[in-house]
C-alpha cells in the first residue's frame, strides 16, 4: 500500500502477547499497525514518539500492562509520564495531542486489543479506505 | 524566537546539560521533532539539522561543526549561557540562540531532580558551614541564619520546594560535633569577589600559549 | 543610674525599670498622612514608643523614616524598623544617619520578609547583610563611631565626629525552628550590642516559658532588655489564621474553644489578651510588652488600661 500506518508500541509481557493472539484469529485489524515490540512500555521514549508523528505515521498507540501488573514494577507508571510530556509537546506544535494514546492491556485481552486499535484507525484515518479494500 | 530562518541548527551540548537531560543529543532530537511537527502543522519550511558537540565553553569542540553552522541561518543552542554565548563570539555574524533558561550550578539529588549547591560567590565558606552552603542554600543568603521563617526544615518562600539551609547547617555541624561553630558571629561578606564585583576573568600565565 | 546610650523615651523607661509598652504602627500604603495622624491619636500617651514598620511583608508602603518624623510630629516616639531585604550597607549607613538628624533615636534591625510575599515579588533582593551584622553596624556606628569600613563618622578630617547615637533594637522569635538553636541566635544579637529585643507574638505562653528559661540559663536577660510580643485576637478566623498561615506560630487549642462560646470575639479576645499581660509580668526577665494589634490600634489603649499600665511613666 505504501500509506504510513499507526505505529503500536507494545510490552512483551503482555500487549505483545495479546497481538500474537490476535494474529490466530480471524480479525484482519494487525494490518492498521506496525508493531514495535518493547521489553517493557517504560522503554519508550519521547523523542521515538515524537519522530513516528514527524514521518507521518497517523498515529502512535502505547499499549502497556494494567497498573499494578508491570514486571518491573514501576515500567508503565515511568511510560505514562512520558506520554504526557509527548502530549505537551504536541500541544505546543499545535498537533492534535490525540493522535497518541496511551492504553492498558493483558496478554489475553485480544478483544481489546482489537478494539483499541480499530478506534484509533477509524478516528484518524476516517478518509482512507477501510483495511482490505485497495 | 526562530520564525524566519529557513535553515536551522540545533546544537547539543554534552557537557552540564547532557547530565541534566535538558540540553544533550537527546533533548536535541526531541526539539527538532517537535518544531518539524510544528513547522509542517504550519506549513512553514525549515531545514533542521541537528548535532551535539562535546562542550560549547572551548573552542576547539566547534571546529566539528563549523561546517554546519557556516551553512545554517541561526543557530539554536541547547548548551548553557556559556555555550550560547561562546557560539556567538567565535561565529561573529552568525545568529546564535538560546534554546534553554540557565537557572544553577546544581546537584543531582536523585535522578530527575536538580538543585541548587553554589552561588559562585569568589569567597567560599564551607569550611565553616560544615560543607554546607549558607550563601547558595539560604534564600537570604544570611550568615547568621536562620530566619524566623525556618519551619519543620523548610524555608517559608517555597517549603514544598526549598529546604531550610540553614536546618541543614546546623544538622551537618551537630552530627559533625562542631555546633559550637554556629556561636560565633560571622561579619558581613564581601561581595565583590563574586558577581558584585563585575564579569570575573581568571587567568593562569602559566598556561598560556 | 547609668547614662543612657541615646537618650530615647524607650530607653529612659526601660533603665527606670518600668514594665514598658510599645506598639505598631503601618504606615499606610500610598502618601496618606491622615492614617498617620489618626492611628498615631489612639497611641499617643498610652504607650512608650511605637514601632514603624520597613515594607513589612515586602508590600510597598510609605518609608519607616518617613512616616516616622509624621508619626512624631503627632507626639509619639517611634521605633524606625530597618530590614536587610531592600538595602545595601551604604543605603542602610545612610538612612541611619538621616535618621538620627531628624531626631529619631529607636532602631529594629530585621531581616526582613522574603520579597516572594508582596506585591513585588519579581523584584532583585538584597540581603547585603542579615540582621546580626545590621545590630553591629547600628553599634560601632554608636560606640566605635565608625562606618563598617573603617572610616571614621565625620565629614572631613578636620570637622568633628557626629556619630548616630541610637538605641538598637532586634527581634526575637521563641517559637522557630530549630528550637534549641533560638537562645543562641538571640545571644548572637547580644554579643552584637542589641540594646532591647520583641519577640513574635505569643499565645503558647507554656513554651514561651521553656524559652525564658534557657535565656535566664545564660544570664541573657540581663544583658538585653525582653519585650514579649502580643496580638490580640479579633475573631475565631483570625485565631485559626494565624494557627495555619502563619509560619512559627502556634495558637493553643483553648484559647478558638473560649472564643467560639462568646458572642462578644473581640472583647473576649480583649480579655485574653490583658489576661496575657498579666502572666507575662509574672515571668522573670521579661521586661515588657510588644503589642501589635495590627489594623486594631483604637484598642490599644483600652488593653492597656485593663492590664493596670496607665499613666505611661
Amino acid at each position: 500500500m505504501g500509506e504510513k500506518k499507526i505505529v503500536a508500541f507494545c510490552c512483551e509481557n503482555s500487549s505483545y502477547k495479546a497481538a500474537e493472539a490476535v494474529a490466530v484469529t480471524e480479525s484482519s485489524v494487525l494490518d492498521l499497525v506496525d508493531i514495535v515490540r518493547l521489553p517493557c512500555s517504560g522503554k519508550v521514549e519521547i523523542g521515538m514518539v515524537l519522530k513516528c508523528l514527524e514521518k507521518d505515521h497517523p498515529g502512535v498507540l502505547i499499549l502497556s500492562c494494567p497498573v499494578d501488573n508491570c514486571k518491573y514494577i514501576t515500567g508503565n507508571v515511568r511510560a505514562k509520564k512520558r506520554v504526557k510530556m509527548v502530549k505537551k509537546a504536541l500541544q505546543n506544535a499545535g498537533i492534535d495531542e490525540n493522535r497518541v494514546h496511551m492504553d492498558f492491556i493483558s496478554s489475553v485481552d485480544t478483544y481489546k486489543f482489537i478494539t483499541i486499535v480499530k478506534e484509533m484507525n477509524d478516528r484518524l484515518l476516517k478518509d482512507r479506505p477501510p483495511a482490505g479494500h485497495d | 524566537m526562530v520564525k524566519g530562518f529557513k535553515n536551522l541548527l540545533i546544537l547539543g551540548c554534552g557537557s552540564c546539560v547532557t547530565v541534566c537531560m535538558t540540553g544533550g543529543e537527546k533533548e536535541v532530537g526531541i526539539l527538532a521533532s517537535t518544531l518539524r511537527l510544528a513547522n509542517k502543522k504550519k506549513g512553514v519550511s525549515m531545514e533542521i539539522i541537528e548535532d551535539t558537540i562535546e562542550r560549547q565553553c572551548d573552542r576547539e569542540f566547534f571546529d566539528d561543526v563549523k561546517d554546519k553552522i557556516e551553512q545554517a541561518d541561526a543557530v539554536l543552542s541547547m548548551a548553557c549561557g556559556v555555550g550560547v554565548q561562546f557560539c556567538s563570539e567565535i561565529f561573529s555574524g552568525k545568529i546564535v540562540l538560546p534554546a534553554l533558561n540557565t537557572k544553577f550550578y546544581g546537584a543531582t539529588e536523585e535522578q530527575g531532580v536538580w538543585t541548587e549547591r553554589c552561588a559562585g560567590c569568589g569567597d567560599c565558606v564551607l569550611d565553616k558551614f560544615g560543607g554546607v552552603c549558607p550563601i547558595a542554600r539560604c534564600s537570604k543568603s544570611l550568615l547568621n541564619g536562620p530566619c524566623g521563617g525556618s519551619q519543620d526544615g523548610k524555608c517559608e518562600v517555597d517549603p514544598e520546594n526549598i529546604d531550610c539551609g540553614w536546618q541543614i547547617i546546623y544538622d551537618r555541624l551537630k552530627s559533625l560535633g562542631l555546633l559550637s561553630r554556629l556561636e560565633e558571629n560571622e561579619p558581613v561578606k564581601d561581595w565583590s569577589s563574586g558577581r558584585d564585583g563585575g564579569p570575573g576573568k581568571i587567568v593562569r600565565e602559566d598556561m598560556l600559549l | 543610674m547609668s547614662e543612657l546610650k541615646a537618650g530615647s523615651n524607650l530607653e529612659r523607661v526601660l533603665q527606670e525599670g518600668h514594665f514598658a509598652v510599645t506598639a505598631e504602627l503601618g504606615p499606610p500604603k500610598s502618601a496618606d498622612v491622615e492614617i498617620i495622624k489618626t492611628k498615631a491619636a489612639h497611641l499617643k500617651g498610652n504607650v512608650d514608643a511605637v514601632n514603624i514598620t520597613d515594607n513589612q511583608t515586602a508590600i510597598v508602603r510609605m518609608s519607616s523614616i518617613g512616616a516616622g518624623v509624621l508619626a512624631m510630629q503627632e507626639g509619639l516616639e517611634p521605633v524606625i524598623q530597618i530590614t536587610c531585604r531592600d538595602r545595601n550597607r551604604i543605603a542602610i549607613q545612610s538612612d541611619v544617619l538621616g535618621a538620627y538628624a531628624l531626631g529619631l533615636k529607636n532602631i529594629l534591625c530585621l531581616t526582613g520578609d522574603h520579597q516572594v510575599f508582596g506585591n513585588h515579588s519579581t523584584s532583585k533582593n538584597v540581603f547585603d547583610m542579615d540582621s546580626i551584622q545590621l545590630i553591629q553596624t547600628l553599634k560601632d556606628m554608636r560606640d566605635k563611631k565608625v562606618f563598617i569600613c573603617g572610616d571614621e563618622i565625620k565629614n572631613s578630617k578636620k570637622a568633628p565626629v557626629v556619630e548616630p547615637r541610637i538605641f538598637i533594637g532586634g527581634a526575637a522569635n521563641p517559637f522557630g525552628d530549630p528550637f534549641e538553636f533560638r537562645v543562641i541566635r538571640l545571644a548572637k544579637k547580644v554579643n552584637a550590642g542589641v540594646d532591647f529585643i520583641q519577640t513574635q507574638c505569643i499565645y503558647d505562653m507554656e513554651r514561651f516559658e521553656k524559652w525564658m528559661e534557657q535565656v535566664r540559663k545564660r544570664g541573657l536577660h540581663k544583658k538585653v532588655k525582653i519585650l514579649a510580643g502580643l496580638t490580640p485576637l479579633k475573631s475565631e478566623g483570625m485565631a485559626r489564621y494565624m494557627r495555619d498561615s502563619v509560619a512559627g506560630l502556634t495558637v493553643p487549642d483553648y484559647y478558638l474553644e473560649r472564643l467560639s462560646k462568646v458572642e462578644d470575639k473581640a472583647a473576649e479576645g480583649i480579655k485574653i489578651c490583658v489576661e496575657q499581660i498579666k502572666r507575662l509580668q509574672e515571668i522573670e526577665g521579661v521586661a515588657g510588652i510588644h503589642l501589635m494589634a495590627i489594623e486594631w490600634e483604637r484598642r490599644v489603649p483600652e488593653i492597656v488600661e485593663a492590664a493596670g499600665l496607665l499613666p505611661r511613666p
